[in-house]
């Protein structure tokens, strides 16, 4: 539908929202069991165990050189092969033996922290990022609706105008039809104007005995009876 | 009318020439008129949806299918709207008055037909057999002279 009328556009505002949705979902739901430590290893230092190595054979030399000087100095004493010299190296091959340790067991819990720093940083990271997904596929599915009512409310507007034009037209056939009757009733509003003009006329025709009353009624007046 | 002392009183209600004109006239109109039946309307009587709102349901269904949830597919529910003249789009519920008026006739031939009696046939103009102006007449109240 959108792709038509504008062809930059691939996917729709539902599909979008939806594929947000589905990723949002999925790496939250991928979060809840979750740890850091599962990350950690895509955050160590490849060359840790290098790095560590070179350090051991640096303190190994310099274990070397100190035990050369302590050799010349017992010979120099006339004391080298000696229980002191003996004793002496003990304690510097110890010393060497334990920093060796101590600077390992440090370099790799540095790196262990920062691997873990970084596992939980990405960690953080991308549940923010899942959290940000599912905020902007709800965006782009109220763009979808924004859309859809805007269409419905233009649309409804159109319709209405048509349903005026379709009950214009009725209104106007239905005075058509009905002009028989309103015809009829201005006829009959017409003749209720002619009542009250009613009149009416007496007429008398006297018989035999009005007649003889009349003429003794004369008869009495000529001769004063 | 009454009689004194032999004699013949008349008494006569008169009504002016054009107020009596009238009167029959609107009687007679009156009459034709309730012959002419029921008049169907066969335009339209609901707008169709507009291609706005057209649009907005086939948003919904791709809303639906964007989410795996059922759509129409497409399929229609409302007619194919009419276009009459003016470019109007519409719905006419006369298909289905006129489905209605022949399956009363289908189903109940004699009261349609006695319906139909009161009034004019629609197809010949002739008047029914009930109308107006055929119903019987004995005029038993026309006395007097005029009355004759």
């Amino acid at each position: 539908m959108g792709a038509s009328a504008n062809p930059a556009m691939t996917t729709n505002p539902y599909q979008a929202a939806a594929q947000a949705q589905q990723g949002a979902m999925g790496r939250t739901a991928a979060g809840l069991t979750e740890t850091a430590a599962q990350g950690i290893g895509n955050y160590q230092n490849p060359y840790e165990s290098q790095v560590v190595g070179q350090t051991l054979r640096d303190v190994g030399q310099q274990a070397l050189k100190a035990q050369n000087t302590l050799g010349a100095q017992a010979s120099a004493a006339g004391a080298f092969g000696g229980s002191r010299h003996g004793i002496a190296e003990a304690e510097m091959a110890k010393g060497y033996t334990q920093q060796m340790f101590d600077q390992a067991a440090r370099m790799r819990q540095q790196g262990f922290n920062t691997a873990l720093g970084a596992a939980q940083a990405d960690r953080a990271a991308q549940l923010g990022a899942a959290g940000q997904l599912a905020g902007m596929g709800q965006q782009a599915f109220g763009y979808g609706q924004a859309i859809q009512n805007q269409q419905m409310q233009q649309g409804a507007m159109q319709q209405a105008a048509m349903q005026s034009l379709i009950d214009a037209a009725r209104r106007q056939y239905g005075g058509y039809t009905a002009a028989p009757q309103q015809g009829l009733a201005a006829m009959f509003g017409g003749a209720n104007l002619t009542q009250g003009t009613q009149g009416s006329s007496q007429t008398y025709q006297p018989g035999l005995y009005d007649y003889l009353t009349l003429g003794a009624e004369t008869a009495a007046k000529v001769y004063g009876m | 009318m009454s009689g004194g002392k032999g004699g013949r009183s008349n008494k006569e209600v008169t009504m002016p020439k054009f107020a009596e004109t009238v009167t029959q006239q609107g009687i007679g109109l009156a009459r034709d008129v309730s012959g002419l039946g029921y008049v169907p309307y066969y335009g339209p009587d609901v707008a169709a949806f507009s291609p706005q709102q057209e649009a907005a349901f086939r948003g919904t269904d791709i809303m639906a299918e964007s989410f795996g949830m059922p759509t129409t597919g497409g399929a229609q529910y409302m007619p194919q709207a009419q276009t009459f003249d003016g470019g109007i789009q519409g719905y006419s519920s006369a298909p289905a008055f006129e489905q209605s008026v022949d399956q009363l006739a289908m189903q109940r031939p004699g009261q349609a037909a006695y319906l139909e009696s009161f009034t004019v046939d629609p197809m010949t103009g002739q008047a029914g057999s009930r109308s107006g102006a055929r119903q019987p007449v004995a005029l038993e109240m026309q006395g007097g002279r005029k009355g004759k």
